[in-house]
């Protein structure tokens, strides 16, 4: 077995666990028309919020390849390096390769409208106001669709290099750097 | 590592994505045709006398899902059946955000 290197800090895996967990949550019990099932949507998705909020903070404060500014790459780069998949030329990075950074991005701000517009639909002001309702629908439906980008590109990238990427969000750990990857 | 076991993943989620978009409703109401339903403006007058501030109507299960602001102001989703208008009981008090 090849040598490891920690990349994935405790906090950062424990807000990405709990964040899938709100989010599985909040799916099952939006198909559910009970009282209780409503309730536990409503906490899901304020658990939801909740790990967002901390995830913003630890992207500016936490650790090395938690940051925001590690792995948010300009467009000009994430475009070549989209090239470079189709080329199957692609680099392997240690943290987020720009594509996986971007998901990243839009799967912390769509989660984040989601819930909000959820939050939204519970006050007084927007209680039963349709389109608060139908926006809160299509935003939940636009995230179940880039979790599913997401995951293919998890699936993906994990059979490129030949590393199991879900592993690595479990246990912390990737395979350390060979020549030619970016670090 | 397995990559056979990845190829499970997409299975997986298109599985669970094909979960029927509504389940079993709070209330049903045998309310039959629609010809004999009275309107969803007689309804909203009704409540309006009542003291509440009707935000939405839609139907479920065969009633009127009203979504309003009941006379004290609290957020209530409530059944009512399209023929008698007559409230339908949902097992609580109606949901409160």
């Amino acid at each position: 077995m090849s040598a490891e290197v920690r990349v994935w800090d405790p906090l950062l895996r424990i807000a990405h666990w709990t964040l899938v967990a709100s989010i599985v949550a909040a799916w099952i019990t939006a198909e559910i028309n009970l009282d209780a099932a409503k309730r536990a949507h409503e906490w899901a998705g304020y658990a939801a919020l909740g790990v967002i909020a901390l995830r913003l903070a630890w992207g500016w404060i936490g650790p090395r390849y938690a940051r925001f500014g590690q792995f948010v790459r300009p467009p000009a780069a994430t475009l070549a390096y989209a090239r470079a998949v189709i080329a199957h030329a692609e680099p392997r990075y240690i943290g987020h390769n720009p594509l996986g950074g971007w998901a990243v991005v839009a799967l912390l701000a769509l989660t984040a409208a989601a819930g909000l517009s959820g939050w939204l639909s519970v006050t007084d002001r927007f209680w039963g106001v349709e389109w608060m309702q139908e926006l809160h629908e299509a935003l939940a439906n636009a995230l179940y669709a880039l979790v599913g980008l997401h995951l293919g590109g998890v699936v993906f990238t994990s059979w490129r290099h030949r590393e199991n990427l879900v592993r690595a969000m479990l246990t912390g750990r990737k395979q350390a750097p060979h020549p030619g990857d970016v670090d | 590592m397995k990559p056979r076991a990845f190829l499970l993943a997409p299975v997986l989620c298109a599985a669970l994505l094909s979960l029927p978009a509504h389940a079993t409703g709070l209330a049903t109401c045998d309310s039959g045709a629609r010809e004999g339903w009275q309107t969803q403006e007689k309804l909203t007058a009704m409540l309006k006398e009542k003291g509440w501030q009707v935000r939405r109507i839609k139907e479920d299960g065969g009633c009127y899902e009203v979504y309003a602001l009941n006379e004290k102001g609290e957020r209530v989703e409530a059944y009512f059946h399209p023929r008698t208008l007559a409230p339908v009981p949902t097992g609580s008090k109606g949901h409160k955000g």
